[in-house]
């Protein structure tokens, strides 16, 4: 279920969608089924974002008085019935239209009958049954009316199969905050921003029964800083924030950086830049999660690809961030971070958790803090360890921690910075890839979007053409072999994502030799990609490369 | 760093480190530090329990001096960083050190939040009116008219007001020294840092070069004015405040204001918490339950 609103408190346009499936849900899909609209001037606010076609059902308010045959749609709809919906609701009460409509869907389609009555109830129960009963005698009205008019086309669906174990249900900001936890995360400082907060919410809430300590910090700098003390100090820290709160960050990531302190850093993108549109999503914050540093900082990049998705890939972070004593960036979207989602139940026993190298007893007898091995990672010790004592510091730095202005000093202590990521380039398991490994057309994309992709990519391969799919989860540092064997097959593709410029084909191109047969999709947020469509440019791009053939 | 060997009786030099400062000849810093080594040896915390961050400037280098755990961060950050470090452990003795620049200006913002929330940390301020890593330009605390190399026709901006402003936010420690003072300075910083809660102390620490030639440590000496002797009641907060409006005419020394009834800091709300929501811990295995559906 994803929702969408306008950035006001209270009243303004809200929307609701919700994709149900007896398969697996991958997004939240592309053209409604059945729209309905309250009213038409809230309804068409959300424009590309609702999109019908000519299959839709379209249920309408009849009050707004518009003949079925004049809606104010670019596209003519299936089908479209007027439904006094504020009229039935009237004697139950100004909140029961909602009832109203779940009454109707109910009764054209069959779903979930039961299951939506013990839903009204578990939400209405606690309010006593002066709320309770009029909201179930609301649904039943709308029932009895859906009943009374028939459909044209018949749209009733056949009962889901029983499942034996349940499934969960969560958005991508309480899984991401449950990760964290799952995680060994004990410190949590920051500030509120929409649409990262609900993390904060279920830290604060939490944290404390794993012994752990929060701070909502007075601003986005001091909400990263207090996590880099706590890093500093010993523990697992995170800081959650969006777009402008990244921004206001970037200096402190490069402290974390220089000072080798592991820290997640989650940015739940939303449209930008500055406050830009900050109840949508977007994936535009690609190149600032790689690259916004003043001097040569390199932190690892990650990405969830769905509400499910984000529980692994935030250990992930967390892990990466302690064995390699650095910053990381999770990115996230509106898209994943605000809808509910059923998933699947996770075997978390197969989820490792690293914890950062501390010192030996012996190596505390002369510490060095900042010597490291051949693979650049050194043991970190915390305040309170005797022999440990060090100084952390942003300015560059020798072994031992002492300050420095020397090129040969700095130039040592970068190539030790630098040299730590190289084991990344070793982590295939963080790029997934789908299909036939030997597919002459690609198909990339990250984040929310990977799953839209993974629909058009099934969509077209259903069609029979030879399609392929990478999605990567670990982004920076790119890994280059993995790409160049991609498309060593697949000369020609796409490669799609929720932003203006093209964010992750820009970087690609960077780091990879990508084939002049790949394009970008790339579309800014509130602008939703749709798989049908994007099959259909996959088709499109079929029959140019085949055409090449015999030019 | 090398480990040191803490002798049983604490001595200061058990918390100086062999690093040698980059401050002028003649810097009030140098008096600081010696006087925070003696305090610290005076409180006895051994260096690997103690905490020392800073932001950026001259006088932030400070922590690198110690041979405490330090954190030498980025400019106007040392009470963030501080606050997360003593959330994370509260049994730690903690420490915030910096400039007027750093802890006026840059870092201004942080300084309310960080008095308001009461944790158990003590704020060093070397105040010297100029900024003197970036080479002489106006600071927060430089008086109006102040001739310096962005106010060459003198300040048209008043200073803040440290004492007062920490007053204001409702600090329960404030307190101003100076290291022309040496014994009183040692007495402040100890006692700061055995308050329960927020600690400031502001200390006039004159720079050599960039500072104005008639406000060094020689003047300090002949004209500051201990409030010990000038009979102040440190209990009593509004005294506090009219002491403090002289802030920039008076050289006041001592503690203005000491809360006597100190209010329970954040760091021990922190652990009350843990320790009351500890029954309701969840094995992390279990941690996904909380999204089944009833």
């Amino acid at each position: 279920m994803t929702k969408s609103f306008g950035s006001q408190i209270r009243g303004g346009e809200s929307s609701c969608r919700v994709r149900l499936s007896t398969s697996k849900v991958l997004s939240a899909g592309g053209v409604l089924n059945i729209a309905i609209a309250l009213n038409w001037e809230d309804y068409n606010k959300f424009g590309a974002e609702l999109p019908i076609d000519e299959e839709t059902l379209v249920i309408y308010e009849a009050a707004s008085q518009t003949p079925p045959d004049a809606l104010p749609l670019a596209v003519k709809p299936g089908e479209a019935i007027a439904v006094p919906i504020a009229e039935i609701a009237r004697p139950f009460g100004d909140k029961s239209k909602n009832m109203v409509v779940l009454g109707l869907i109910a009764g054209w389609t069959g779903i979930a009958r039961e299951a939506l009555l013990h839903g009204i109830e578990k939400k209405l129960g606690r309010k006593g049954p002066a709320v309770l009963e009029p909201a179930r005698q609301a649904f039943f009205a709308g029932e009895s009316f859906a009943r009374e008019h028939p459909l044209a086309v018949d749209r009733t669906l056949s009962p889901a199969p029983q499942r034996e174990t349940p499934l969960l249900l969560g958005d991508g900001n309480e899984v991401c905050a449950a990760a964290a936890l799952f995680a060994g995360c004990q410190f949590f400082g920051g500030y509120p921003i929409t649409p990262s907060s609900e993390i904060m919410h279920l830290l604060s809430r939490e944290i404390w029964k794993f012994g752990g300590g929060f701070l909502q910090a007075e601003d986005e700098i001091a909400g990263i800083g207090s996590a880099i003390g706590a890093s500093f100090a010993g523990k697992k820290a995170m800081t959650a924030t969006s777009g402008p709160g990244m921004s206001l960050k970037t200096e402190m990531i490069g402290l974390a950086t220089i000072a080798e302190l592991p820290l997640v850093i989650v940015n739940v993108q939303r449209g930008g830049p500055a406050t830009g549109i900050p109840t949508k999503s977007e994936q535009a914050d690609l190149l600032q999660a790689c690259f916004s540093s003043h001097g040569d900082a390199m932190r690892p990049v990650l990405a969830v690809t769905s509400v499910a998705d984000t529980f692994a890939t935030t250990v992930e972070a967390f892990n990466i961030a302690e064995h390699f004593q650095t910053p990381v960036v999770l990115l996230s979207d509106q898209e994943i971070a605000q809808r509910k989602e059923a998933f699947e139940p996770i075997d978390t026993s197969r989820i490792p958790v690293i914890d950062r190298l501390r010192p030996t007893p012996e190596q505390l007898d002369n510490y060095h803090r900042f010597a490291a091995g051949a693979d650049g990672i050194s043991p970190i010790s915390q305040p309170g360890t005797p022999g440990g004592n060090y100084l952390a510091s942003g300015i560059e730095h020798n072994e031992e921690g002492a300050p420095t202005q020397s090129g040969v000093v700095h130039e040592r202590m970068l190539q030790k910075r630098f040299r730590k990521f190289d084991a990344l380039q070793r982590r295939r398991d963080l790029i997934e890839i789908e299909g036939d490994l030997d597919a002459p057309i690609g198909v990339i994309a990250w984040g929310s979007v990977a799953g839209v992709c993974r629909e058009a990519v099934a969509i077209a391969r259903e069609n029979g053409l030879p399609v392929k799919l990478l999605v990567p989860r670990l982004i920076y540092p790119v890994i280059e072999k993995v790409y160049e064997e991609f498309f060593a097959s697949a000369r020609h593709g796409l490669v799609v994502e929720q932003s203006f410029q093209g964010q992750l084909y820009r970087l690609l191109r960077m780091y990879v030799n990508v084939p002049d047969g790949f394009i970008s999709l790339a579309r800014p947020g509130a602008n939703p990609l749709i798989a049908s469509q994007i099959a259909r440019k996959l088709e499109q791009i079929a029959s140019k490369s085949l055409q090449s053939l015999y030019v | 760093m090398k480990s040191v060997e803490i002798p049983t009786s604490t001595q200061p030099a058990v918390y100086k480190s062999n690093l040698k400062p980059i401050w002028c000849p003649g810097c009030g810093d140098y008096g600081v530090l010696s006087a925070l080594c003696k305090a610290l040896a005076n409180i006895g915390r051994p260096p690997h329990e103690i905490a020392f961050v800073s932001g950026i400037g001259c006088s932030s280098r400070i922590p690198g001096y110690t041979t405490a755990y330090g954190f030498n961060s980025v400019h106007g950050r040392a009470l963030p960083i501080a606050q997360g470090i003593k959330i994370a452990n509260p049994d730690l003795l903690v420490i915030a050190a910096g400039g007027d620049g750093d802890g006026f200006s840059i870092g201004g913002g942080h300084l309310p939040h960080a008095i308001r929330r009461n944790l158990d940390i003590t704020y060093i301020v070397m105040d010297n009116q100029v900024y003197g890593l970036t080479k002489g330009q106006l600071s927060p605390t430089s008086p109006c008219g102040a001739k310096t190399v962005t106010s060459v026709y003198g300040s048209m901006e008043a200073p803040v007001n440290p004492l007062a402003t920490v007053l204001g936010y409702g600090c329960g420690f404030v307190a101003q020294g100076t290291p022309a003072d040496l014994p009183g300075l040692i007495a402040l910083i100890e006692e700061a840092i055995r308050y329960p809660g927020f600690a400031f102390v502001n200390v006039q620490s004159p720079c050599v070069t960039f500072g104005s030639p008639d406000w060094q440590l020689p003047q300090h000496k002949k004209t500051l004015k201990k409030l010990i002797e000038l009979g102040h009641d440190p209990a009593n907060r509004l005294a506090a405040f009219d002491l403090a409006q002289q802030y920039g005419e008076e050289l006041h020394v001592g503690v203005l204001y000491r809360n006597p009834n100190p209010p329970v800091t954040y760091d021990q709300l922190v652990r009350q918490r843990q320790a009351e929501l500890a029954g309701n811990t969840v094995q992390k295995d279990r941690i996904l339950e909380m999204f089944k559906v009833a």
